[in-house]
């Protein structure tokens, strides 16, 4: 079943008006794990698939609690690494054919929302072991799991944020604006995935197909803008879409959710879109990749640790594009948004080295800048989007055709 | 440690990191007021602040004491509390 779906919708809303019915908290966390189980029901997972969830979350739930009970790097580490083998090779990661037999690669578990269950998955038990998470309760840890407002696709909450209002699950939306307003950003979020997502995607399979043979002149430049912008188009109005519909849906049952999007084609680089695009993401990469990794370059070398903070850059980035997809091409998508956040920060020490602080100041609050910034950023971002939406040969294809739509 | 003695061991921690004598630490501090405290930073602030008082800051602290509203008071409440722990 899907978010923007009619039946959802309507659901949603019948359940969301019966639901504070329920008077006791408990009632209402049973009614909840009810729906979200009935919810993983309708995304028809084969046998294979039904184990490796038993198996996950079994094997989660019991490591954070060890973790929590008496911190273990080594079993953390070991945990982690089997858990990151294990979802490579169940996404089938092109970097495996040849390296793992075919037989491993040819398994038919297909796991709905798997991606951001690990994402989850790996913050608790590293946050088990750094002793964040004061009590490790199964009943919450499951619900935070498969919660069916973030089972598909996020927002990326933490066990911590989750819990506080699991154990309250208690109206958030006081008086009949707050909730007029909830019921406004769902339908508005319907609007945004069934009309303007659904619009700028059929726009972009016409415009694709028609730029990559027979077109030439002024519109080999039209159909490139038009492939620029429309299929960035198409995945904020999908994924924005998708996340008004789940935070308002679960406000209306009192849950609340972390938002994804905040004015992301405002950014003036790529590292601030990247707190304003899929914003549960960036902060996670931030926290569990970049932040632990530059620390552990810059305590063993303190004195590169300008250089290596690039290094920790790329090197998050490349893997938060793995994260997104199998293909190499999501691979290219995570570099080139890394190598955006690198030219952003050298511009940003260049600029400082040049002018000082005052006149790095000068230049930030520059209007003309900030519009120019703006401009470039959205348009590197739209570029680097193309390798998400195409392999890497058709990709290349594309920009191939770059000088010739310039020319014009 | 006294709460004072720590945001004076804090303070300098500051100074050394932004290169700036001049940093004076005030409970209602934020990134906004310190010049140069972006991410980067954050992080090399928070190794300083490791080494120079030997304590560990976890990932989710770190990030926390990113979020808004976060400022050098709840900074200077989280050092005291490990410090403690510590003890």
């Amino acid at each position: 079943m899907n978010v923007a779906s009619l039946e959802w919708v309507l659901g949603l809303l019948v359940v969301s008006a019966a639901f504070f019915l329920l008077k006791d908290v408990r009632q209402r966390q049973v009614c909840f794990a009810v729906l979200s189980f009935l919810f993983l029901v309708t995304q028809a997972l084969n046998i294979p698939a039904w184990t490796l969830l038993v198996v996950f979350l079994a094997t989660g739930f019991t490591a954070g609690n060890a973790l929590a009970r008496r911190p273990s790097t080594a079993l953390l580490t070991c945990y982690l690494g089997a858990l990151v083998m294990t979802f490579v090779i169940i996404k089938k990661y092109s970097f495996l054919d040849g390296i793992l037999p075919p037989r491993v690669l040819q398994h038919q578990v297909v796991l709905v929302g798997l991606s951001y269950m690990l994402f989850r998955q790996i913050h608790f038990v590293v946050d088990a072991q750094q002793g964040q998470i004061e009590k490790v309760s199964l009943w919450t840890y499951l619900n935070y799991q498969l919660n069916l407002f973030g089972l598909q696709a996020g927002p990326i909450q933490r066990y911590q944020d989750f819990a506080e209002s699991w154990q309250e699950l208690t109206p958030v939306l006081v008086g009949r604006e707050a909730i007029l307003r909830a019921y406004l950003r769902l339908f508005w979020g319907v609007i945004k995935v069934l009309g303007l997502a659904a619009a700028c995607w059929w726009g972009y399979t016409k415009v694709l197909s028609a730029y990559l043979t027979a077109s030439e002149g002024w519109q080999v430049s039209a159909e490139f803008l038009l492939i620029l912008y429309l299929f960035p188009a198409y995945l904020y109005f999908n994924f924005s879409g998708y996340c008004d519909i789940v935070i308002a849906g679960a406000s209306l049952v009192g849950l609340r959710m972390p938002e994804n999007f905040s004015d992301p084609f405002l950014s003036r680089n790529i590292a601030e879109l990247w707190t304003r695009w899929h914003r549960t993401l960036g902060l996670w990469i931030r926290d569990y990749l970049f932040t632990p990794l530059f620390k552990t370059f810059a305590e063993r070398w303190p004195r590169a640790s300008k250089p290596l903070s690039f290094v920790a850059y790329l090197v998050a980035f490349t893997l938060a594009g793995i994260w997104h997809g199998s293909t190499w091409n999501f691979l290219v998508f995570g570099l080139l948004n890394g190598l955006g956040v690198v030219a952003a920060k050298v511009w940003e020490a260049y600029l400082l080295k040049k002018r000082g602080r005052a006149g790095l100041r000068q230049y930030l609050h520059s209007p003309r800048i900030a519009l120019a910034a703006r401009v470039a950023t959205i348009h590197y971002f739209c570029l680097t989007l193309i390798f998400w939406s195409n392999d890497v040969a058709a990709s290349i294809g594309i920009l191939k055709r770059l000088p010739d739509a310039l020319v014009h | 440690m006294t709460r004072d003695e720590i945001r004076e061991q804090v303070e300098q921690v500051f100074q050394d990191v932004f290169q700036d004598d001049d940093v004076r630490l005030r409970d209602d501090m934020t990134a906004n007021d310190v010049e140069g405290w972006d991410s980067l930073m954050h992080v090399n602030l928070i190794i300083a602040l490791e080494k120079r008082l030997a304590i560990k800051f976890a990932a989710a602290e770190i990030s926390r004491l990113t979020e808004p509203g976060q400022n050098v008071g709840n900074l200077l409440d989280l050092v005291m509390r490990k410090r403690s722990q510590r003890a």
